[in-house]
């Protein structure tokens, strides 16, 4: 009685425990990212004296500097946004009209269509790089930035489709209707009925597949050579030489500055990200 | 309807397939914009980008091609037999299993902890937790490597410095330059990145369990435990094909961490099957042997890439 009592009314110690106990679990989970920062505000006379362990006694931005330059990071990071904002942008172009047509239309054989149209979700890269890689060669689009959106933007549309479809199906048929009897062909569904109603699906799948490729490493590595051409996850690999890696901090502020556009993007988009994760991998 | 078709058969009788036909293609000459930018638009660039390079990659594995030579030599069944007795193929093959059947152990295991015990309003704050613990997925397997190079250092790194400041200094290693234990701490790395998506995809299935459910079990006088068990367990096993799927398929694509923490070493003990094609294809120029490693990557996730695609999008098979 007591206990339930206090449980209702004020806070539960059982549940303070348990809360410490998971605070505890979490520091250790996110230590590595702590331990990161720390080795990448150090110089190496400190990491020298106190250890990678200690707490930077006087933290500089240094590393972060000398990585910038040493990368050439402002080329990277503009690629980067490049290949995530217009692969995903292309991807959702994409991937609209197959929603739309298979969400709301009774296409023969619509579902075969859409199973076939997922399946590029699956397929391990390396499964198709070997032609793709000649069918690029071909189109002279091999180191090529186009080239790289191109193929970002055909291997994001399953994942975009996947969100959109399964948002579309559940917009009521009556708006439609509505819609038809006022004299709308499909164009003008598509467009004053259908966009308006599933911009938050697309904002969903939009923050979804940018971290999708922002992280992407293998097409990158394969079918780019030039290092003007080069994303954030190719370039980055100058820094596990030797003559870079062992200073340290130079290689974590590196990869702190290559992941924090996607953190942001992970705190401020947090609802639609993991909502497009349940969706793009479950709900369908 | 099919008497005002014109096409019949030679007896002027309109055959129901061809009456079918042509009221596909009635229903596409209306429906242009559905059917043109819908089906058969996607369909083109599918054929392109992703079923013309399968077909082709199943061509390529019957054959002897350097990549850049017009000359490519058909070669029969020689990749796969050269294969099946390449001692790396088999180093290869049997840590993709041991990739998928770990992860499927530890960090899916960890996940669906994780997210019962955060959804059971046990702790403050939850929410806060698993945005926390999902963060690492959201990073790139390249950037979370060169993390774990730096802490895995034998020289400098923090976690050989750790154990020796707190008094376990004989468990000090060099964790990815010794062949026995390099495998497992890649697996370890990847299972730091993979935990947050099994634990947000079971928070969501279960915040679709009916609460009705749980009240029933309690009202029946079920611990927590056993809420689990006959609960919460069978309501999620949809979700749990899904990320079992998933997590066999993400196995064999595994690449990122092996090309930047050990590009396979010491000995290829940590190549896997992904990496293997890498180096055969792009290293020393052998496509049509890298193809075979690509065909046995591909029949290997296409089982589980249909278990996972009839979850998925299996009731839209019948949506209207």
């Amino acid at each position: 009685m007591f206990h339930e009592a206090l449980s209702q009314r004020r806070i539960s110690l059982s549940k303070l425990v348990y809360t410490f106990i998971t605070i505890t679990l979490l520091a250790l989970w996110v230590f590595p990212l702590v331990l990161t920062i720390f080795t990448s505000v150090k110089t190496n006379a400190e990491m020298l004296l106190a250890g990678p362990l200690a707490i930077p006694q006087e933290p500089t931005l240094k590393a972060f500097a000398r990585a910038w330059d040493v990368l050439n990071f402002n080329v990277l990071l503009g690629n980067s946004l490049l290949y995530a904002f217009a692969g995903t942008s292309l991807a959702i172009i994409l991937a609209l009209l197959p929603a739309y047509a298979l969400s709301r239309f009774h296409i023969p054989g619509g579902g075969l269509i859409f199973v076939v149209l997922l399946t590029g979700m699956m397929l391990p890269q390396q499964t198709v790089v070997l032609p793709l890689y000649d069918v690029l060669r071909k189109l002279h689009l091999l180191d090529s930035k186009w080239g790289l959106i191109m193929v970002h933007g055909m291997y994001g549309l399953p994942l975009v489709l996947l969100i959109l479809r399964g948002f579309m199906v559940g917009i009521p048929q009556e708006l439609e209707s509505a819609a038809r009897i006022d004299g709308c062909s499909d164009v003008g569904v598509f467009r004053h009925v259908i966009l308006p109603l599933v911009t938050p699906a697309v904002a969903v799948a939009f923050a979804l597949n940018f971290i999708n490729i922002w992280n992407e490493f293998f097409f990158a590595l394969i079918f780019l050579n030039s290092a003007e051409n080069l994303p954030i996850t190719v370039g980055i690999l100058k820094v596990t030489q030797d003559q870079y890696f062992s200073s340290w901090n130079l290689p974590a502020a590196a990869l702190l500055m290559a992941q924090l556009p996607t953190v942001i993007l992970y705190i401020l988009a947090y609802r639609w990200i993991t909502q497009g994760i349940y969706s793009g991998a479950v709900k369908g | 309807m099919s008497g005002i078709i014109k096409t019949g058969n030679s007896r002027g009788l309109p055959s129901a397939r061809q009456g079918r036909v042509a009221a596909i293609w009635r229903a596409a000459k209306r429906h242009w914009f559905v059917y043109g930018g819908g089906i058969i638009l996607p369909l083109i660039l599918y054929t392109i980008f992703i079923g013309y390079p399968i077909l082709k990659t199943l061509y390529l594995s019957l054959t002897e091609w350097n990549g850049l030579d017009p000359q490519v030599t058909m070669v029969g069944l020689n990749n796969y037999r050269t294969l099946l007795e390449d001692p790396i193929f088999k180093v290869s093959f049997i840590n993709n299993v041991k990739w998928a059947s770990l992860t499927l152990l530890f960090p899916v295991v960890a996940g669906l902890l994780f997210a019962v015990f955060l959804h059971s309003g046990k702790v403050y704050f939850a929410s806060v937790f698993r945005s926390a613990l999902f963060l690492p997925a959201t990073m790139s397997l390249v950037a979370i490597g060169i993390m774990f190079a730096l802490i895995l250092n034998p020289i400098f790194g923090a976690l050989n410095e750790g154990l020796r400041a707190i008094g376990l200094g004989f468990l000090t290693h060099d964790w990815l330059g010794d062949p026995d234990t390099a495998l497992y701490t890649l697996l370890f790395v990847f299972g730091w990145f993979y935990t947050g998506l099994p634990l947000m995809l079971f928070h969501a299935g279960i915040s679709e369990i009916p609460p009705e459910l749980f009240e029933a079990a309690k009202i029946e006088g079920a611990n927590g435990l056993q809420t689990f068990w006959y609960v919460t367990l069978p309501s999620l096993k949809p979700v749990t094909t899904v990320i079992t799927m998933l997590t066999v398929i993400t196995s064999l694509k595994a690449f990122d961490l092996v090309m930047v923490m050990t590009r396979g070493g010491p000995f290829n003990q940590t190549s896997v099957l992904g990496y293997f094609m890498y180096t055969e294809s792009f290293w020393n120029y052998r496509f049509g042997y890298g193809a075979a490693i690509s065909v046995v990557i591909l029949l290997l996730s296409s089982v589980f890439a249909a278990i996972y695609l009839r979850n998925v999008a299996g009731e839209s098979l019948y949506v209207s």
